[in-house]
């Protein structure tokens, strides 16, 4: 599968040309090309990604009740197409079209372009196919030497494994990754996650566990719907027993300096190496893999000006690899994309299936002409 | 039309107090055709026209600009619409219909506290769950712009028109965002408000819409009726 790797070589001028060019990319060699309906089920955003995303929705009701939405992104209803294949052989899929997204200043209507890698063994070919697609579609748009953005959320990921962070606190500290400010406060409970509570007798799991399914009862609490009992007093029991999830200053010092990793791409690598030696940590799986996907960007990009932060992360929980974004003169997002390997799971695949892709702003790398044609 | 429209509350306590307000700053509402009528006017200020609409409806359509002055809850300014605080000046607080947009779990939870308690909790539910954590609420604005700025994002909400206060225990959500004035509603109901999970502190307020057309003369009326009701004219006004 060689999506993208036929070079547009026409001289396209007009906007009306540089459509056509981008169409025939999207179902370029080996790319089915596909076209999800506009009428979506909202509900399967909002089991996805949550409130957040959910409030971008453009929503609207059946006379059934139901809540629809109008396509937010090709993602979700490509991937779910993915899933009802009857074989699940790795496939790449193309879209073009309208997207919609309630935006601050009103609903708004724009375009996507994209393609989406699904179920690829070799995950590194996959993201050079993504970069390929990437590079003829700049390319369309006579954008050579864009500025970029990389992180990684295999690497954050990692390292709390690597540093023995108390397994209690990884799915809270990968939520509130991207989010600098909230794993800010988040960094500082780690070294003295609970203010004291008073526990007065202390009570073993059994007896925690027999009073909070009494009152549950009283107040007519199901208890197999919510928050069982059995994960009321297990966490009841972590904050008593401040010492059994406390992570030692050194380790949170260490989170903090890997997280303010940033800057040029030549620069950041030998950062990380120092990191690594510092923590006294070797350079594993997670960090080879990334120094490779570096190069491959250069490889493909060769003008681009790569950054990386490793704090970056689109804060949509199934990303798991790789993530860039690609910016135009006005600072506004052209192309986003990168490995979001816990997606078709999430959307109820039994294994794991490797996902890598991309999305093009059409409207504003159309804009982009405009702005450079000016200058 | 130089005549500017103010709504006010047309029934129960609201209405009560608005014309009490209104009366001691020496601005008597009347309302001749009595509660089946809709319209009304202030002695004296000819200037004005006056309608009665539910608490609602008058945040709506200041929002949207078909109403210039109203009188109504900031809580409902603010579900109106996402930026619908952004679309109006809160001329001036009443002094009365306060109540607290709280956030309330299960008395059960005994694990939790605060926020920060509830941060983990939506965290570690979906690591566990298929599902993530659900929010009864109708406040869908004020909750989402709350978790927002503690940094979660890892729930939904499920609309609550109504006895929001039971769907922990029907089963409809594990937590709740309501308004109280006392406490004791959620309370009955074996929830307990978050301390830092207070998201706002409503009460009836003088709102002026941004949306509305104002003209010289409209303005002019607009000052009379803001600084007679103790409302300070600032800055903000200019861009009316």
């Amino acid at each position: 599968m060689n999506v993208g790797k036929e070079r547009v070589d026409i001289v396209v001028t007009t906007i009306t040309q540089k459509r056509t060019a981008l169409t025939a990319l999207v179902s370029s060699a080996g790319a089915i090309e596909i076209a999800p309906p506009i009428l979506l089920t909202a509900s399967d955003y909002f089991d996805l990604a949550g409130e957040e995303f959910g409030r971008r929705l453009l929503l609207t009701e059946g006379a059934n009740g139901k809540q629809y939405c109008l396509r937010p992104d090709f993602t979700l209803p490509i991937a779910q197409h993915h899933l009802t294949r009857k074989n699940a052989s790795p496939a790449a899929y193309g879209y073009l079209g309208p997207v919609f997204r309630q935006r601050k200043s009103g609903p708004t209507e724009f375009e996507q372009a994209g393609i989406e890698l699904l179920g690829h063994v070799d995950a590194h070919k996959a993201l050079a196919n993504v970069l390929d697609f990437t590079s003829s579609a700049l390319n369309i748009y006579d954008i050579s030497a864009p500025r970029m953005r990389l992180g990684c959320i295999a690497l954050f990921e990692t390292l709390l494994d690597e540093l023995q962070i108390p397994p209690v606190w990884h799915p809270r500290l990968r939520r509130r990754f991207g989010n600098v400010s909230a794993m800010d406060a988040l960094l500082t409970r780690l070294s003295a996650p609970h203010t004291q509570i008073d526990t007065g007798v202390v009570k073993t799991r059994q007896q925690l566990i027999d009073e909070i399914t009494q009152k549950m009862h009283e107040d007519g609490l199901s208890q197999d719907v919510g928050r069982s009992p059995h994960d009321i007093a297990e966490r009841f029991l972590e904050k008593q027993a401040l010492a059994a999830a406390t992570v030692s200053p050194k380790k949170v010092e260490l989170l903090r300096a890997f997280l303010a990793i940033a800057g040029p791409a030549d620069e950041v690598l030998p950062k990380l190496e120092n990191f690594y030696a510092m923590a006294q940590l070797s350079l594993g799986d997670a960090y080879n893999t990334f120094r490779k996907q570096i190069e491959l960007f250069s490889q493909v990009l060769p003008k681009s000006k790569i950054n990386i932060e490793t704090a970056f992360s689109p804060r949509l929980h199934y990303y798991t690899g790789l993530v860039f974004e690609i910016y135009g003169n006005s600072g506004k997002v052209l192309v986003s994309g990168g490995q979001y390997d816990r997606l078709l799971q999430a959307l109820g695949a039994q294994q794991k299936i490797n996902a890598s892709g991309c999305a093009l702003w059409v409207n504003r790398l159309e804009a982009q002409r405009e702005v450079e044609g000016k200058q | 039309m130089s005549k500017i429209v103010i709504a006010v509350p047309s029934k129960g306590r609201l209405e009560e107090l608005t014309r009490e307000v209104f009366a001691n700053a020496g601005m008597a509402l009347t309302r001749p055709g009595g509660a089946r009528s809709y319209q009304g006017e202030i002695v004296g200020h000819d200037d004005i026209i006056v309608r009665f609409l539910s608490a609602g409806e008058i945040a709506r359509e200041l929002v949207r600009g078909n109403l210039d002055l109203g009188v109504t809850g900031e809580d409902l300014i603010h579900e109106a619409a996402e930026n619908g605080a952004e679309s109006v000046i809160f001329a001036k607080p009443l002094g009365f219909g306060q109540a607290d947009v709280v956030i309330a779990v299960p008395e059960a939870w005994i694990d939790v506290s605060q926020m920060q308690d509830l941060s983990d909790v939506a965290a570690d539910f979906c690591a566990h769950s298929p599902r993530l954590l659900r929010i009864a609420t109708k406040y869908i604005n004020l909750t989402r712009h709350f978790f927002a700025t503690h940094g979660i994002a890892e729930y939904r909400i499920v609309e609550s028109l109504g006895a929001t206060e039971a769907a922990p225990a029907s089963g409809s959500a594990d937590l709740i965002v309501d308004i109280t004035s006392t406490g004791s509603t959620l309370k009955a109901n074996g929830l307990k408000i978050l301390p830092d999970g207070v998201i706002l502190k409503s009460e009836a307020n003088l709102i002026v819409s941004c949306a509305a057309t104002w003209s010289k003369e409209k303005k002019n009326s607009l000052e009379t009726i803001v600084k007679m009701l103790g409302g300070e004219i600032t800055p903000q006004y200019q861009a009316l």
